[in-house]
């Protein structure tokens, strides 16, 4: 009895969610669209703290640090905007999605090997005094967005969308 | 209607990922080309591009002390605050080859600022003017305080009043020259403002910086007496 009613809640749970999808699908993209619009449009103008960010994960080369300095807020930009618009939404959610492990894996290093930065994910970054790192709260909200790149990867045709 | 229409629906989606995707591109491309150093630029005097462009002040002298900076980072202006006098003393007894990098990447008004300070270099009053913007910095980036005539006026208040001078922050003779110490400390791997670095290595940030004794120490032991 027990049971069956709990199962009788959590299938009911499951219908509202697939009949909602369209609009689950909506928020997920403007949820990680708008993270990713945000993030971007913070960084395209100061292209310089940008690469100094890349740069001070030390994982990179420097040179190759630079280069990615100086496109990843366009990149940013452009997923941001085509996951608002609707268009081509299952590619976008692969990169942003790949984009949010990239980040996740860059943070962790940064803060396994003791590294003092800023993640540089909206506008600052570069080293920080010590103390002054939230790794563990960039690194949560960059797991929610995964899970939220995954969602749209698997339903990616929601409502107001470009795609049909 | 010949086209039916869900193929103008994709021809409008492949339309706008076309027209973001095009967009984008023209600004990746645009900040790389507005950032580039500039070989035509010119230079101040005091500056050598061996130094990363930096303005060089007792150029024969060792060791050489490498600041890295921003005139709009409040930790700069702390360490300005705490360290600067000393650093001053080093300059003015030739203890040391002290090379000042003006990096600008917090925002125009760092430009502006690294420009000012350029000028006042070629009067022979660099480290006035390098006081007098960290005592004057703003609360906040680009705040719009730093425009118009405040830096003629603000070289005024320490004595320079040439009309090179006034020349120079008018019209800004050293804005391109930024560039090419940005990318050349962007090429040196600085990652944060100040950086200090003697003989090329960097002094511990987490104790040798914000404390004037210990400041004093990690120079000695890099060979400034």
């Amino acid at each position: 009895m027990q049971n069956q009613s709990s199962k009788s809640i959590g299938s009911r749970v499951l219908n509202l969610l697939a009949s909602n999808q369209p609009w689950l699908t909506l928020i997920g993209r403007l949820i990680l669209g708008g993270v990713l619009l945000t993030a971007g449009a913070l960084k395209v103008g100061k292209p310089q703290l940008s690469a100094m960010s890349v740069r001070a994960y030390e994982l990179l080369p420097t040179d190759i640090a630079n280069f990615f300095g100086y496109v990843l807020p366009w990149f940013e930009v452009a997923l941001g905007l085509l996951l608002i618009i609707g268009a081509g939404v299952k590619v976008c959610a692969v990169l942003g999605g790949a984009t949010m492990l990239i980040f996740i894996f860059g943070i962790s290093q940064a803060w396994a090997r003791g590294l003092n930065i800023d993640c540089g994910c909206f506008s600052a970054g570069g080293v920080v005094e010590p103390g002054e790192t939230n790794y563990l709260s960039s690194i949560i909200r960059n797991i929610g967005l995964t899970v939220v790149a995954i969602y749209l990867y698997r339903f990616p045709k929601g409502r107001f969308g470009l795609d049909k | 209607m010949a086209v039916s229409n869900s193929s103008s629906d994709k021809g409008t989606r492949n339309l706008v990922i076309g027209m973001v995707v095009f967009i984008v591109l023209i600004g990746v491309i645009f900040s790389f080309i507005s950032n580039r150093s500039s070989t035509t630029a010119m230079v101040p005097a005091s500056v050598s591009a061996e130094d990363g462009y930096g303005i060089v002040i007792n150029p024969t002298a060792t060791p050489t002390v490498d600041i890295y900076l921003d005139y709009q980072c409040v930790v700069c202006k702390n360490f300005e605050i705490i360290n600067g006098g000393y650093i001053n003393e080093i300059a003015a007894q030739n203890k040391a080859k002290v090379v000042f990098h003006t990096m600008s990447f917090l925002g125009a008004e760092s430009v502006i600022a690294a420009n000012a300070a350029a000028c006042a270099a070629d009067e022979g009053k660099f480290l006035e003017m390098n006081l007098a913007l960290f005592q004057n910095q703003p609360t906040s980036h680009d705040s719009g305080m730093w425009a118009g005539d405040f830096m003629k006026r603000l070289g005024n208040s320490i004595g320079l009043n040439s009309a090179t001078f006034e020349k120079c922050v008018a019209e800004g003779d050293y804005i391109d020259w930024t560039r090419n110490v940005a990318q050349a400390s962007a090429a040196a791997d600085v990652n944060s403002t100040p950086t200090v670095k003697i003989n090329g290595k960097e002094i511990d940030r987490n104790t040798e910086y914000m404390d004037p004794v210990k400041f004093r120490a990690a120079l000695a032991a890099g060979g400034v007496k």
